[in-house]
């Protein structure tokens, strides 16, 4: 186990140099710079920042500038935010996201389990359409438009909850932003759930858990369920990573500090360390949940096991 | 995903989006006077939405506007604006007196004038302000705002002066560079028996002549490259300069050579390098702002963290968490800290408008940044008392690409701009009024601002005609215009919804008065930029321009410096035009000039103005002392929160009274 852990970490420096190496090609190739505006700079001044941020450099001097600052984890200073490290950046906005983030899937989880299970062991009962219709709907209004909509009925029209904005952990204006950030996840889990419950409870082992008469209750919990979850939690790798890097959406429509909005408005800024900062911790991310997902298959599927 | 499913997840977006608009717009409907709640917060606190994040606490490092409004809070300069009019008021200089054709300026400081770490502020931090702004390692994006001091465009190019190693003189500009203009009182000898300044009874005691006051006065020197390659390009295109600087040195320009001087501790004289009327009203623009020498030179580029940064404005910093807030507090060491009417300004870095005009509604913002409100809410918003409107010292046009055909043709070009009925623009948007010049409409007192060509759709098919694209009215009365090269022209725009309507706009017009239909294309906004400078584009291209100063200059400035403004177009004449009124010391006839200038510009017709916008933003009625001046720049200290209904504001404060 503690070798296919390793092994897998060895295989991840590569991928994440490959994926920055490819963002910072990108970069270079997009059109722009971070001080362009509606009235062009003079020359001369134009000149100068070039050289104060080393954009006069050789390309090839640049690209190893930015690969020896990712190996060293120190990601450099923002050009956008003058003064600002991207290490400060990600440090600020990623405790924002996460929390954000984080009780969004726990919320998502709780439902769209149990909403699942009860479709899948209803089947084809009223309690598995209106379920199934419930997540249909979750899927299909995305956050953009639901977002809105939970602000005027409970911001607007009832003055219950404040309509945007961080105010610490917990508080109230986690509510909503948490509600439209969920409601996407508990649609795909509940949908996820419902599946492999469905598939589960017609198999051999669950039908020999009842035969030799077990509760139904023992079935569903102890047997069922931890069959029927594992595509939820191979789901649950990205989407947590997704997560817990900011959703520009949510962030935006509250106004929240996130990471997601840092990472538009660099690549829209041209901001080259900010966005190559944010792809490598994302890219980090993602793979570090992955890595956990399969460690958690071989904890929950007897079928799995590492060498 | 398949193109059905696709299809029907775009169908309900589309469904639910408009459920969400109408229902959106039965909440802003009603017939309150005010929009949402106008209880007056409990603390005297001002919380402000002030649009983009800034992207430094330092002065000379952004010219946004949301930057320029928190550095009012935080810094001062010199002079500072008006809250209506944003003409310069006295700030860290108490009085000045300027010299007999504006080229040299004297500001007395007041001595009460502290950091907000408690340390006075003299002459001296002027100097370094100065000199640091204007650096090259510096790279202020602004640094050419100060290029009316003398030696400071050589300056920040890193350029140099040639001297010669024996008699330490220097080559003369007057001696190699032709046309040069005589120089100003400012580098004319100092001489008694014509007094530079005229006599003023409160001044008894002329200022002092100092040796670097002679050497601002002594004639201009000759400045180069400092690349050595740009600068033997120049030496040997001209043979009298290559046989002069042989055997020479040349000496870097360096911060000590520009025109500010600490004459003495509270005494900051200017040299310009020519005579600019102008000057005094640029001065309160951020570049020129203190920053403390101290702190800067200690932290470097983390000077303005919160746990290191020294300011000198009305309030200081308290918290600062990028893209959720910053506090500022009343500081008690600035010098008229007693007229501070608030404890603490919140400025909230939002732009996401429906966010913004929910906060406002339940009553978190007092007021809001210029340009806040939505579209589909200006029907309802205008109606109400706290809606501020009034002109803005901006313009929207358009550019056009004038290095290829069809557009290369003025003829072309000013058909399509008659062919644009500006005033039907304007009513449709509601909050824009038609422009046909160059300058914002009503914003510059006592400009003669001169009027472009109106709407005529006949006289642009006629001009389309003489340029050999005859346009034919078909049975139906539409017309057409089969020999124009439709494929040689687009419409180039930064995707926007209020963009995408300007172009939409646009292209219906053109279709429907000329029979030509334009194509639209919407680019990312750093590509459009891109595409825009280096003339990637084909046809016409949105503008949008806001004032960085109050004078007509600062947008008849974007077609001076030749070639690089978007369209191509450039001419010597025009320059030497502005030249010339730049250097004109009566206001009335200065502005006359600019105004000559600017109907040269219309009518070379590299652009086609469309509107001056409105500033378009909510406050409160309980917030006093903030007015919609055209910059959208408030001195915060005289603003406050009045908690007696009777004096609060029923309509927009008017700008021209007290």
């Amino acid at each position: 186990m503690l070798r296919f852990i390793v092994r897998r970490l060895l295989v991840t420096i590569p991928t994440i140099l490959v994926v920055i190496s490819l963002t910072w090609v990108l970069i270079k190739l997009a059109p722009g710079n971070f001080y362009s505006g509606e009235k062009r700079l003079p020359p001369a001044i134009e000149k100068n920042i070039r050289e104060k941020y080393g954009l006069d450099k050789p390309w090839l001097q640049q690209y190893g500038k930015t690969m020896w600052s990712i190996l060293r984890l120190d990601f450099g200073t923002s050009l956008r935010y003058e003064g600002q490290s991207v290490n400060s950046i990600i440090k600020n906005s990623l405790p924002v996201s996460a929390a954000i983030g984080l009780l969004a899937y726990l919320l998502a989880l709780i439902v769209g389990v149990t909403a699942g299970s009860i479709a899948a062991l209803k089947h084809n009962t009223r309690w598995d359409y209106g379920s199934m219709a419930l997540a249909m709907l979750g899927i299909s209004v995305p956050n953009f438009v639901l977002g809105p909509i939970l602000v005027l009925i409970f911001s607007l029209t009832l003055y219950w909850l404040p309509p945007s904005r961080w105010a610490g952990f917990p508080s109230r204006n986690l509510i909503l932003p948490v509600l439209t950030l969920s409601a996407l996840q508990m649609a795909y889990i509940a949908r996820l759930t419902r599946a492999g419950m469905l598939e589960v409870l017609r198999s051999d082992y669950i039908r020999t858990a009842r035969a030799k008469g077990l509760s139904e209750r023992d079935v569903v919990l102890k047997h069922a369920l931890r069959g029927g979850l594992m595509p939820v939690i191979s789901y649950t790798g990205p989407a947590l990573a997704f997560l817990l890097t900011g959703t520009v959406v949510v962030e935006k429509i509250f106004a929240l500090p996130g990471l997601g909005n840092y990472f538009i408005q660099a690549s829209l800024n041209r901001d080259e360390p900010l966005i190559i900062g944010i792809v490598a911790f994302i890219a980090m991310t993602l793979l570090l949940m992955n890595l956990l997902v399969d460690i958690a298959y071989a904890y929950l599927d007897p079928r799995v096991r590492y060498q | 995903m398949s193109s059905g499913k696709f299809k029907q997840i775009v169908g309900l977006v589309v469904l639910a989006s408009l459920a969400l608009s109408t229902y959106s717009c039965a909440i802003v409907k009603g017939d309150e006077e005010f929009f949402g709640s106008t209880t007056p917060p409990k603390q005297n606190i001002f919380r402000y939405v002030n649009g983009d994040e800034p992207q430094s606490l330092d002065p000379v490092m952004s010219s946004g506007q949301p930057e320029a409004r928190l550095y009012m809070a935080l810094y001062q300069g010199l002079v500072e604006y008006n809250p209506k009019t944003l003409a310069p008021e006295p700030a860290l200089a108490e009085r000045w007196h300027i010299n007999n054709d504006s080229s040299e300026f004297t500001f007395h400081l007041r001595r009460n004038a502290r950091w907000s770490n408690g340390d006075p502020i003299d002459a001296n931090d002027f100097v370094y302000s100065f000199r640091r702004a204007l650096a090259k390692e510096t790279a202020s994006p602004n640094a050419h705002m100060a290029a009316y001091l003398k030696y400071a465009g050589a300056y920040t190019a890193g350029d140099v002066f040639v001297r010669d190693p024996q008699s330490g003189q220097f080559l003369l500009a007057r001696d190699f560079v032709d046309n040069l203009p005589t120089d100003p009182l400012s580098g004319a000898p100092v001489d008694a028996a014509k007094p530079e300044y005229l006599p003023d009874p409160n001044e008894p005691k002329a200022d002092p002549d100092t040796a670097f006051h002679q050497q601002m006065h002594a004639p201009l020197r000759l400045t180069l490259p400092g690349d050595e390659k740009k600068r033997a390009k120049r030496i040997d295109a001209n043979p009298k300069l290559k046989a002069a600087v042989a055997g020479k040195e040349f000496v870097p320009v360096k911060g000590e050579d520009i025109g500010v001087e600490a004459v003495d501790q509270y005494t900051v004289r200017l040299s310009l390098v020519q005579q600019a009327p102008f000057f005094l009203g640029l001065l309160a623009y951020q570049v020129f702002r203190l920053v403390p020498r101290k702190v800067v030179e200690q932290y470097g580029n983390a000077w303005t963290r919160p746990e290191h940064i020294v300011t000198c404005g009305p309030f200081k910093l308290k918290t600062w968490i990028p893209y959720d807030k910053i506090v500022l507090e009343r500081d008690p060491m600035y010098w008229d800290a007693a007229a501070v009417k608030l404890d603490e300004i919140y400025f909230y870095p939002i732009t996401e408008n429906h966010t913004v005009m929910n906060m406002y509604k339940v009553g978190e913002l007092d007021a809001v940044y210029n340009h806040a409100v939505p579209n589909p809410w200006l029907h309802v918003m205008r109606s109400k008392k706290d809606y501020m409107d009034a002109a803005e010292a901006a313009i929207d046009y358009l550019i056009m690409n004038t290095t290829k055909p069809p557009l290369d043709n003025v003829k072309v070009r000013k058909a399509f701009n008659l062919a644009i009925d500006k005033q039907a623009w304007a009513e449709w948007r509601r909050i824009v009024k038609p422009l046909t010049a160059f300058t914002p409409g009503g914003i510059f007192a006592g400009y003669p601002q001169p009027q472009g060509s109106t709407f005529d759709p006949g006289k642009a098919r006629q001009l389309l005609g003489e340029a050999g694209y005859p346009v034919t009215q078909n049975a139906d009365g539409s017309f057409s215009c089969p020999k124009f090269p439709v494929d040689q022209v687009e419409f180039f725009y930064n995707a926007q919804s209020a963009n995408k309507a300007v172009a939409e706009w646009m292209q219906a017009q053109w279709k429907q008065n000329l029979g030509i239909t334009v194509g639209l294309r919407a680019m990312e906004w750093k590509t459009f930029l891109e595409s825009r400078e280096n003339l990637e584009y084909k046809g016409f291209a949105r503008g949008a321009f806001g004032a960085d100063y109050m004078d007509p200059f600062t947008f008849l400035s974007i077609f001076y410096t030749g070639g690089d403004n978007g369209t191509g177009w450039e001419d010597p004449k025009y320059i030497a035009m502005l030249d010339e009124a730049n250097r004109t010391l009566d206001h009335n006839k200065r502005y006359e000039l600019l105004a000559k200038a600017e109907a040269y510009l219309l009518d070379a017709q590299p652009i086609i103005p469309i509107a001056t916008p409105s500033v378009n933003f909510v406050k409160k009625p309980y917030v006093k002392g903030m007015y919609p001046n055209p910059a959208s720049l408030y001195p915060w200290k005289y603003i406050y929160i009045e908690r007696d209904q009777a004096k609060w504001d029923y309509s927009t404060p008017k700008l021209d009274t007290e």
